[in-house]
């Protein structure tokens, strides 16, 4: 078993993050919270920059990029909170039609030449994420709610039964798509819930597991990243401020605290690693995977509400002002967390299958 | 990678040839069957898998690192006996081999690897815990011999070694962690007093304290430079460090077998919660391996690997949390469950021994991001 970054990977790292650096601050999800055309001028830069085509293309064509790749570049996106739809449109969109073999090449190289998809994945009244759609007579139709990226995207990619089994679908936004935009946690990152009743583009039979096993290995990328960056704020504020005539992270108190965001945040990112080189192994069973998957999201949306928290209380005051930036990361935590099923629930779903012997 | 596969297999079949056929059916008291543990041991040896990296006459057969962790996850996944005398061949055996001179090497270290001579750590002292670099124990020159004056406490074993790698203060004005040696003190010099302290569990893991009553340690027997001793520990207890995570880990799997069996017994519960905490842990679990490998593959590339600080301190703490889990999940019945008792009282070790939880979270915090010492 090989866990880790190999030297592309860790030169992929550090192209994309010099990038963000100057493109992307933390100051632009604040911007792009009150102005919805923000994102846009980011997103060109990446679409231009080519990370989009980490979207595909499908299984076992090649040049395919590896998910430890797109783990690596939606880190630091996460890292930048970057109010982009790369997680959306490439991480989980496309992480579906990853596995839905050639007759979704064409939506796959859409995406990855930069058009905009999202998931919907959340069927209402469940906190994990499933198969919200039917399938009948050639239309789509249901509801799914929370959908990442929504207010965005110019297609959707779904879950559907049809009377052969589960299949992956993409409609277009547009005619028989109800879109309801709502208030979110991070309007940085906007979400919407959906009503279909459409005649989706394209169609595709797949294992529901393999197909949201790489959704969910996206979101714990995303999420190492936002833990990550959050845990380096605390730490920096930590040495800089004095109290009681020392620096606060000189104090047990902030030191051990700050110490156990490092061990969620490591742990969460061993889990994400490990998972990539899994789903990227033709080995694995669809179950292994999605087990590996979701215990990696499950980890990683602990560790960046446990960083972003921690965040809050290391900043006191200072930390629930709209000008600092620790609100930015928790809110994109919170979120996060929420998405393709809270901690609880994957770790519930995990220890069930695997006290049922089914894993 | 077929390497490694073919020396894991290698070693498999090994195994099941050395363990007794049922021995999976009566872990229960094999576990505690020292002729077994000691022959185990032995047997290691003598094969080459006790030390897997090490050449042949140390135990080993010169594995890479990446195979040494399979061999060694392999016998974790398979509850291998526990060797037991753990800190010979886990701690002492690599300092010896680092920092010993070459008659300390040939007189010491094969009968430290077969179990032939069992060896105690004389770090703790009444005063100094944590703060080992604060030990008071004093080792003065006279001649060919130092004289050695003190009291060493929580000494796992000694009343059962041999041996005993002995911290001792050489230079009384140098700053504290500059002026220790280490000793190897024979346990039957004269002045020697060794007391066994009972412990609260059944654990054969006896502590002992040790009174040293102007004992004579011949000058040969310094481990490595004087006042040099602080390194000797430091770079012992790193060699530890790294295979913790690993007994922590198969701990954990048999904690979790363990939660997994009790949980199918109960008709009054719907056990949401335990399935929660169950999935909780499982991820803990799979986390600690894979940091192990990811902290082996930053190794081999010769990078800096500080994901390997969170082994000790998540390793143990999952520990402790799958036993509580599995006493929630046994129920009543895990009141009269003496066999999880003692899992419950041994986890709780685990978060104390080679450096505590609150020193591993002060280590993370300064040396990893770089907060000033308190």
């Amino acid at each position: 078993m090989d866990v880790g970054l190999n030297s592309s990977q860790l030169a992929l790292r550090d192209s994309v993050r010099d990038v963000l650096r100057t493109e992307c601050p933390p100051g632009v999800a604040r911007q792009a919270m009150t102005d919805p055309e923000r994102w846009r001028t980011v997103w060109k830069t990446v679409v231009d920059l080519g990370w989009t085509e980490l979207a595909g293309p499908a299984e076992g064509d090649e040049g395919s990029f590896s998910r430890v790749d797109l783990a690596v570049v939606l880190e630091e996106c996460g890292a930048a909170i970057a109010p982009i739809p790369l997680l959306s449109s490439v991480g989980l969109a496309a992480g579906v039609l990853r596995v839905a073999g050639s007759a979704v090449g064409e939506v796959l190289d859409t995406i990855g030449g930069g058009v905009v998809a999202a998931l919907a994945a959340h069927p209402p009244g469940c906190r994990l994420p499933g198969v919200p759609m039917t399938l009948q007579g050639g239309r789509l139709r249901g509801r799914a709610i929370a959908v990442a990226g929504l207010p965005r995207a110019d297609l959707i990619v779904t879950l559907a039964a049809s009377s052969d089994g589960p299949v992956a679908a993409v409609v277009r936004v547009g005619d028989g798509v109800a879109v309801h935009t709502a208030e979110c946690t991070d309007p940085a990152q906007p979400v919407a819930d959906v009503e279909i009743d459409a005649e989706p583009v394209v169609t595709a039979p797949v294992d529901v597991e393999s197909a949201l096993a790489t959704p969910l290995l996206a979101a714990a990328a995303d999420l190492v990243g936002v833990a990550d960056a959050a845990l380096a704020r605390s730490v920096e504020h930590a040495k800089a401020r004095q109290q009681f005539g020392k620096p606060i992270g000189a104090f047990q108190g902030i030191k051990h605290a700050l110490a156990d965001n490092y061990v969620a945040l490591e742990r969460a990112r061993s889990l994400t690693y490990a998972a990539a080189a899994r789903l990227d192994d033709p080995a694995t069973s669809p179950a292994a995977g999605w087990t590996a998957a979701a215990l990696a999201k499950a980890a990683a949306a602990e560790a960046a509400v446990g960083c972003a928290r921690t965040g809050v209380q290391v900043h006191g005051a200072l930390g629930q002002t709209w000008e600092h930036d620790m609100h930015l990361y928790l809110r994109h935590a919170w979120q996060g967390a929420a998405t393709l099923g809270d901690s609880r629930a994957l770790y519930h779903a995990v220890g069930r299958r695997v006290a049922g012997g089914t894993a | 990678m077929t390497g490694t596969n073919g020396v894991v297999a290698e070693f498999a079949t090994w195994l099941t040839e050395f363990l007794p056929d049922d021995y999976y059916d009566r872990y229960r008291e094999y576990r505690w069957d020292l002729d077994l543990r000691r022959g185990y041991q032995r047997a290691a040896f003598e094969a080459g898998w006790l030390q897997p990296t090490w050449p042949r006459e140390h135990g080993g057969r010169s594995l890479g690192l990446a195979d040494a962790m399979e061999v060694r996850l392999e016998s974790a996944m398979r509850s291998a006996p526990k060797l037991p005398n753990i800190a010979g061949p886990g701690v002492v055996a690599p300092g010896i081999r680092q920092f010993g001179t070459a008659e300390q090497i040939d007189r010491l270290l094969i009968p430290l690897l077969r179990g032939d001579e069992w060896w105690a750590l004389g770090m703790s002292e009444p005063e100094a815990g944590s703060d080992f670099a604060s030990l008071r124990t004093r080792a003065v020159r006279d001649g060919d011999v130092f004289r050695v004056k003190g009291r060493k406490i929580w000494t796992t074993q000694a009343h059962l070694s041999r041996w005993c790698t002995l911290y001792a203060r050489t230079d009384p004005d140098a700053p504290k962690h500059r002026g220790i040696s280490c000793l190897i003190l024979d346990l039957e010099s004269p002045g020697v007093t060794i007391e066994p302290i009972r412990m609260a569990s059944i654990s054969d893991e006896t502590f002992c304290e040790v009174i040293l009553d102007d004992v004579e340690v011949p000058v040969s027997n310094l481990l490595g430079p004087l006042n040099g001793g602080w390194q000797v520990a430091m770079s012992s207890l790193n060699h530890e460090r790294q295979m913790i995570w690993i007994m922590n880990w198969v701990e954990i799997q048999r904690g979790l077998d363990s939660v997994r069996a009790a949980e199918t017994a109960h008709d009054d519960y719907t056990s949401g919660e335990v399935f929660t905490e169950l999935g909780s842990l499982l991820a803990d679990a799979e986390a600690l391996r894979a940091t192990g490998y990811r902290s082996l593959h930053n190794e081999l590339a010769g990078r800096p690997s500080p994901e390997a600080d969170i082994l000790k301190l998540l390793g143990s703490l999952t520990l402790q949390r799958v036993w509580e889990l599995a006493a929630a999940a046994t129920g009543p019945r895990s009141i009269d469950d003496i066999d999880l008792l003692f899992e419950r009282q041994d986890a709780l070790a685990a978060t104390i021994y080679g450096g505590t939880s609150e020193i591993q979270r002060n280590i993370i915090a300064e040396r990893l991001l770089g907060l000033p010492k308190g």
